[in-house]
């Protein structure tokens, strides 16, 4: 730990900037006269005094960051910033608790998706922009953290193109890569959006509409301003939209960055996840069509087909729009659904779960295994992308998905002992953990996360930042050893 | 080709010494006069004259076991063995389908004691002993057996010990005079299972019924000749003996075998995994009874302690008995039992599961990458009793591990697809996979697994032989490289 005081300093950089964020939706609700304008600029104020009074305190603490402080400013900004958030949920919704806010502006900024607002067709433009504004801000600060912060601390998939990129790994400093990588891949982001509101327009959402969803999409979120979320709208011309940006948006921005700084699509096929995410994403699509077809759920294979593409699509990337209530389907299609989004969105996006690249990782770890067993002194590398991969990181990733699953199988434990029944307490678990919204039963497509007692909200809380961080970066932050001079 | 008829020459004599086996049931169908003598007679004389015809049939083909070989062995003796242990069960008793007859037989053999018949008090006493003798043969191991008794296998031996007995270190504990190893292994365990016999016959029950439930306790089985199991009983001194007897035998044989050779007890202390394994299930027995009685499902802490006890240590060690429907009990107390089937038993032991071992690496591994995250040059071990665990070794287990949980989810995908619900597929596949017997739901002790359909029960009894042969074994010899001269 070099300087607790200089990372603190620099979260309050990044709070004052978020604190201007909250001008936006101060803005309109000031323009469109609805009843948040107060909320807004009192959130805004509060945001803004606190990050001036941090600056203020720390603001000799001048430092370079170190990998380390990395750790604790990631941990910082994903654990606080969604209290301030809150602010003005709480304050325009005067019923609403502390917690239910936290897990609403933690479930926006960590491109969930999972509400506990139900009502949301009558809220003014303002509450539910801020909303999906939070998902949007979350995507962005998700990409740099995916691309440029993770692998630095040697968390996240990504660490393994850390070869390819310039300069060592160790004592970095932060900043510097960080802001340009950042900028590139913020370009992107906004290109993409912009082509996704358009597409929304011209697929015949209103304007509002379209920006709350493209916020929402990109950022691989899921929060609607309908309570029907793409029901609502009933378009499968709105739906096909929806349907290319979520898999744009689950794709690794660095290859969309490479594609297009080189003006060349050949880096999609390059990419050693993107074939799998798709090739496992549309396969699933297709194979639940049949299976609904089959069994009788819709009548004819194309609507099946509808309504496999967008919900599969949706839940897969981590996204979690619906159009129709799945959780009605026969039990396997939701099921398999919620197994998807575990794994399949790629390394350095905006979704959520294990990542393509490291399923791909361990599923030739375990091809090993197996020929190592018949030749016990076989030397064999784990290859990606025809490069072998050092072991160190195939421990890594290992040990990844075991704590993943152990998260996951605690954390269920934890919400049945809590009194959920076990359907309802594994689906909320996966689906807060995997960043992707809704669940199954009580808290369905179809409903809210609103009928959690408190204690199962932190939970979800927990599970979602989690997540979110990769697991290890929070675990990093609250070990003994980390505090230790 | 050469190498399968050189296999099914061994696999004869396997055949025909399991075949002998079947003369204890003879016996006690003659002596007793239950009316099912002739179905097992042509059970006996149907298997040798099989058995001889394929040895003489395969006698020019005969060699020495290479190794590879062994992988093969184990897995034919496992899929077709139980073929044989199926024949007096189809014989004797009428409606029984071959589906059902086959799962009966494995969940036997693989000492799950997951069972499709009710009506078990009515049944000839010498059907319920042959099915109770199955545990106790397939609970040390087949493989165990046949390399004691066959002079032929000695050489070859040790490859096949490695293919049979469960855990990670397969080496550890099996000398280099592996038929020695073997002997030593079946005289404590036919100690065990004979003080067990004496135990529970000088307590109450009659002798018959003392000795088949000796066998599926030492083998961690779980079958009985009571549909209500110990319920039947209801004695607090029986439940008292199967708990001691059911502790016992969750430990390495490797580590009995240490402490008798040396007559001492230290190796217990020394053992990496005993603690672990005593220190979970004493928490957890401790934790289920609070629970129990905090919810009010048991008015006083005594009784709560008593069910909790048996049951938990029943369920944990993958035996599989219950002194009262557990499956109504609030549903974190059988979730917790079926999460600590997955991992409890200690390697080497006649229990299912992940095995104690592979967690505590597990768990260590992930320690070990936080701190790695933080000083990623830092040389760390994984130490396990002391000693370091090879880098190989982790890797396999993590592979393992990783396997393990993968064929859990697509069990339960699987169950869940063919049409029963989330709770009774996912304990069936966990109770089934980990080779504990009663799961949940439609398949809770108080049931069976009678009311599956055929596809279901041969899902399960690939479950049950994957689980047993921990995955590996019989995946090797699906992959095309292991038939690849």
């Amino acid at each position: 730990m070099s300087n607790p005081l200089a990372v603190l300093r620099v979260f309050a950089l990044v709070l004052l900037v978020f604190a201007l964020t909250m001008l936006v939706p101060a803005a309109v609700s000031g323009y469109g006269q609805d009843s948040a304008a107060g909320a807004f600029q009192f959130g805004c104020a509060i945001t803004f005094a606190s990050a001036m009074l941090l600056w203020l305190l720390t603001r000799r603490h001048v430092d370079e960051l170190r990998v380390r402080d990395g750790f604790l400013l990631v941990s910082l900004v994903w654990v606080l910033v969604p209290a301030f958030a809150a602010v003005p949920l709480l304050h325009f919704f005067p019923a609403m608790s502390f917690t239910d806010a936290y897990f609403e502006a933690v479930s926006g900024l960590t491109t969930t998706g999972a509400t506990v607002v139900e009502g949301l067709d009558t809220l003014p433009f303002s509450i539910n922009l801020w909303r999906a504004m939070m998902v949007f801000l979350g995507g962005m600060g998700l990409i740099v953290l995916a691309v440029a912060i993770l692998p630095l601390l040697g968390v996240g998939g990504r660490q393994l193109f850390s070869a390819e990129s310039p300069g060592p790994i160790k004592e970095t400093k932060l900043t510097p890569r960080m802001a340009q990588t950042a900028k590139g891949l913020w370009l992107i982001y906004l290109a993409l959006a912009v082509a996704c509101t358009l597409g929304y327009v011209w697929a015949g959402m209103g304007w509002g509409d379209a920006l709350v969803h493209m916020l929402t999409t990109l950022g691989l979120g899921g929060f609607s301003s309908h309570d029907a979320s793409y029901a609502f709208f009933n378009s499968p011309r709105v739906e096909a939209v929806a349907i290319v940006f979520m898999t744009l948006a689950g794709m690794n921005f660095a290859t969309h960055f490479m594609a297009v700084q080189r003006r060349s699509l050949s880096f999609y096929w390059i990419d050693p996840e993107i074939r799998w995410y798709v090739g496992v994403m549309y396969a699933s699509v297709l194979g639940i069509a049949l299976y609904l077809w089959w069994a009788g759920t819709f009548p004819d294979f194309l609507t099946a087909l509808r309504f496999s593409a967008f919900n599969t699509v949706s839940i897969a990337t981590t996204t979690g729009f619906a159009n129709t209530d799945y959780a009605q389907w026969p039990f396997f299609a939701p099921l398999w659904m919620l197994f998807l989004c575990s794994f399949v969105t790629c390394a350095g996006s905006t979704g959520g779960g294990i990542k393509m690249m490291r399923a791909l990782i361990v599923f030739r770890q375990v091809m090993r295994e197996v020929v190592h067993t018949v030749h016990p002194n076989a030397v064999l590398p784990v290859k990606l992308s025809g490069a072998p991969l050092p072991n160190k990181i195939v421990f890594a990733v290992l040990a990844f998905c075991f704590a993943y699953m152990v998260i996951i199988v605690s954390l269920t434990l934890l919400m049945v002992f809590a009194g959920l029944d076990v359907v309802t307490g594994f689906s909320a678990v996966v689906a807060s953990f995997n960043n992707t919204g809704p669940g199954l039963g009580e808290v369905g497509p179809a409903t809210t996360y609103k009928s959690l007692s408190d204690f199962q909200t932190w939970v979800c809380t927990i599970a979602m930042l989690l997540g979110r961080l990769e697991i290890f970066t929070l675990l990093v932050v609250l070990s003994p050893a980390f505090w230790r001079k | 080709m050469e190498r399968l008829l050189a296999v099914l020459n061994v696999f004869s004599r396997i055949a025909l010494i399991f075949g002998l086996m079947l003369l204890l049931p003879i016996g006690v169908s003659w002596w007793i006069g239950d009316g099912v003598l002739t179905a097992f007679d042509e059970a006996f004389f149907g298997t040798m004259a099989t058995g001889g015809f394929l040895l003489l049939a395969t006698q020019r083909f005969r060699r020495e076991l290479r190794a590879n070989d062994g992988v093969l062995l184990v897995v034919m003796c496992w899929t077709l063995l139980p073929l044989i242990a199926a024949l007096p069960l189809l014989l004797g008793i009428p409606g029984l389908g071959f589906a059902d007859a086959y799962f009966e037989a494995v969940s036997g053999l693989t000492a799950t004691g997951a069972t499709v018949l009710s009506g078990l008090d009515k049944l000839p006493p010498s059907l319920n002993l042959w099915r109770t003798e199955l545990h106790w043969i397939g609970g040390l191991g087949i493989i165990v057996l046949a390399v004691a008794i066959l002079p032929m296998l000695g050489v070859g031996g040790r490859q096949l010990m490695k293919a049979e007995v469960p855990g990670p270190v397969k080496e550890a504990g099996i000398t280099p005079r592996v038929t020695e190893t073997a002997k030593g292994f079946w005289v404590i365990y036919i100690v065990l299972t004979a003080v067990c016999t004496m135990a529970y016959g000088f307590n109450g029950m009659n002798w018959l019924d003392a000795l088949m439930h000796a066998f599926s306790t030492v083998s961690l089985g779980g079958f009985s000749s009571h549909d209500a199991s110990f319920g039947f009983f209801d004695s607090p001194v029986l439940e008292a003996i199967t708990i001691g007897f059911a502790l016992m035998s969750g430990i390495s044989y490797v580590t009995h075998f240490a402490a008798l050779s040396g007559r001492s007890l230290r190796p217990y202390r020394r053992d990496g995994e005993v603690p672990f394994y005593l220190g979970v299930l004493g928490t957890s027995v401790l934790l289920v009874a609070t629970y129990l009685w905090q919810q009010d499902y048991y008015a006083e802490f005594a009784t709560a302690l008593r069910h909790a006890a048996f049951n938990t240590v029943s369920v944990a060690t993958t035996l599989g008995y219950a002194s009262t429907d557990y499956s109504k009990w609030p549903f974190f107390a059988p979730l917790w039992m079926l999460f600590l089937c997955s991992f409890v038993t200690c390697s080497g032991s006649t229990g299912g599961g992940l095995k104690m071992m592979r967690a505590v690496i597990l768990y260590k591994q992930v320690f070990r990458e936080i701190t790695h995250a933080m000083h990623p040059n830092a040389m760390t071990f994984v130490k396990l009793g002391g000693s370091i665990v090879p880098n190989k070794i982790i890797l396999a287990v993590l592979g393992f591990g990783f396997l393990y949980m993968a064929s859990t989810i697509f069990f339960t995908l699987v169950l869940a697809a063919s049409g029963i619900d989330i709770v009774s597929a996912f304990s069936a596949a966990v109770a089934c996979f980990n080779n504990t017997g009663p799961g949940l739901g439609l398949v809770g002790p108080d049931s069976n697994y009678g009311v599956l359909n055929d596809f279901q029960v041969c899902v399960c009894s690939f479950a049950m032989l994957l689980g047993r042969l921990e995955i590996f074994t019989l995946l090797v010899v699906l992959t095309p490289a292991y038939w690849r001269k």
